[in-house]
């Protein structure tokens, strides 16, 4: 016998999270990017650094390829994982009188990138940034792009640009990754309808703060490589 | 506004460890942990390893809507029988996705976890595996393994900064002899709908995450074995 039984989820978790494994590549490694340019297009500031917090909402999401959502083949009811963690229902409401198949409900996602003057202690249950930096061309405000999204191999990228249509400098010193849920459903009316949820990924901070002088033009992106 | 002149004429430093993926801090972990056990229930072996490998099945599902919508493309997911369906996420009409459950009954086109499957083959690839190489059969005859029920989370557990959860599954080895696993994998059975022409595509059993074990598991005749994945952030 090599090891006492298992008897209860302390055990298990000490066999199956082991923390005395040989170092190896983990099973996910991301990185942040930030580049800012000057009214001309120059680059003024350049920042890469590591991205170390996941949050659990990054789990959970990982989770649905996984899990997938019915619990079973004749079971309509969602995974208790989804309604327990994420908070998505158990059944999405829909239109009854349908016959046909296929078009009752479906589960989408997005992702972007928030940006924030604020600092928090990191927590695996956040879902905000400390301040967030609103849209918008108002002081402390930045004017937000469209999330881009590429993907090659086992990475995925994602960017986002802002600009500081404000008068005054801007502090970013706070970043996360942001997720949107979808469940697209039939409304009463036979209509298309979905319901957004929406989690914190990432959180990560820069120190010291990247700096958007007025008109300056900055793109963040966040790089989540799998080991494939 | 000319955006992009070259890095040369600023200050920029490159963080010495940033195009080192092994020196990055570890943000999400995998493990995949196998425990053996006699005729009698006892552990005679516990085999512990980092688990590798999404496949791109799993990382075309993760892709978001954005990746899809705005740059006008698909994926491509593989079924365990070599067949290939397209994925491509859209709200409203265009899009083909995975189905949610719901009150409307033949609206509803089930997508679940299906198992642990193993088996005695090796992948050189298990990034683009769709299959394991040699698997092992559910039953009692020479070489298969009775396999139960898998055991899904229905949370996740938080120590610390530390959150995960697990999935495991046993198996009974009553087949007369010692079964040998090599590999493991991760098996859902995949539906995905198409909301404009009223579709449900049955892609089937699809592998989502693949292993090929560093070590082979020998499993003894009226003994079992039971496979924890472990999913983790920050451990």
């Amino acid at each position: 016998m090599v090891t006492p039984d298992l008897t209860n989820e302390e055990d298990i978790a000490k066999l199956i999270i082991p923390d005395d494994l040989p170092d190896g590549q983990p099973t996910l490694t991301a990185y942040i990017e930030a580049k800012v340019y000057d009214g001309e297009g120059h680059v003024i500031q350049y920042r890469r650094q590591p991205m170390r917090s996941p949050t659990q909402w990054l789990l959970a999401l990982m989770a649905i390829p996984i899990l997938q959502t019915f619990q079973g083949p004749s079971t309509y009811q969602a995974v208790s994982f989804l309604v327990n963690v994420l908070g998505l229902p158990s059944q999405q409401p829909t239109y009854s009188p349908s016959t046909y198949c296929c078009n009752g409900a479906n589960i989408l996602w997005d992702f972007s990138i928030q940006l924030g003057s604020g600092n928090h202690a990191f927590s695996p249950t956040l879902n905000s940034l400390a301040a967030p930096i609103a849209n918008g061309s108002g002081a402390g405000q930045l004017s937000y792009g469209p999330v881009s999204v590429t993907y090659s191999g086992t990475t995925i990228y994602i960017y986002q640009t802002v600009i500081n249509y404000s008068s005054t400098t801007i502090s970013v010193t706070e970043i996360g990754l942001m997720g949107t849920i979808y469940i697209q459903f039939q409304n009463t009316d036979n209509a298309y309808q979905n319901t957004t949820y929406t989690y914190l990924l990432t959180y990560d901070t820069f120190s010291p703060a990247i700096t958007l002088p007025p008109g300056a033009i900055a793109t963040f992106e966040v790089v989540l490589t799998f080991s494939g | 506004m000319m955006i992009g002149r070259g890095f040369e004429d600023v200050n920029v430093k490159m963080p010495d460890d940033i195009f080192d993926a092994s020196s990055h801090e570890p943000t999400f972990n995998v493990y995949l942990t196998a425990v053996v056990r006699d005729s009698e229930g006892k552990i005679i072996k516990v085999h512990r390893q980092r688990s590798h490998s999404p496949t791109a099945n799993f990382i075309a599902l993760f892709l978001p809507l954005s990746y899809f919508t705005n740059n006008n493309v698909s994926a491509t997911i593989t079924n365990v029988s070599g067949s290939t369906y397209s994925f491509s996420q859209a709200l409203g009409d265009n899009g083909i996705s995975i189905p949610y459950p719901n009150t409307n009954f033949p609206g509803n086109a089930p997508s679940y976890f299906l198992m642990i499957e193993v088996g005695s083959g090796q992948r050189s690839n298990p990034y683009s595996a769709y299959s394991l190489a040699a698997p092992i059969s559910n039953g009692s005859g020479a070489g298969q393994l009775a396999y139960q029920s898998a055991t899904l989370p229905s949370t996740i557990i938080l120590k610390g900064n530390t959150a995960y959860f697990y999935i495991t599954q046993t198996y009974n080895n009553i087949s007369g002899g010692t079964v040998t696993i090599t590999e493991v994998g991760i098996i859902v059975y995949l539906t995905l709908v198409n909301y404009t022409n009223r579709t449900a595509y049955n892609i089937g059993n699809t592998l989502i995450w693949y292993d090929v074990l560093s070590s082979p598991i020998s499993v003894p005749n009226a003994g079992s074995v039971t496979i924890y994945y472990a999913f983790v952030v920050n451990p």
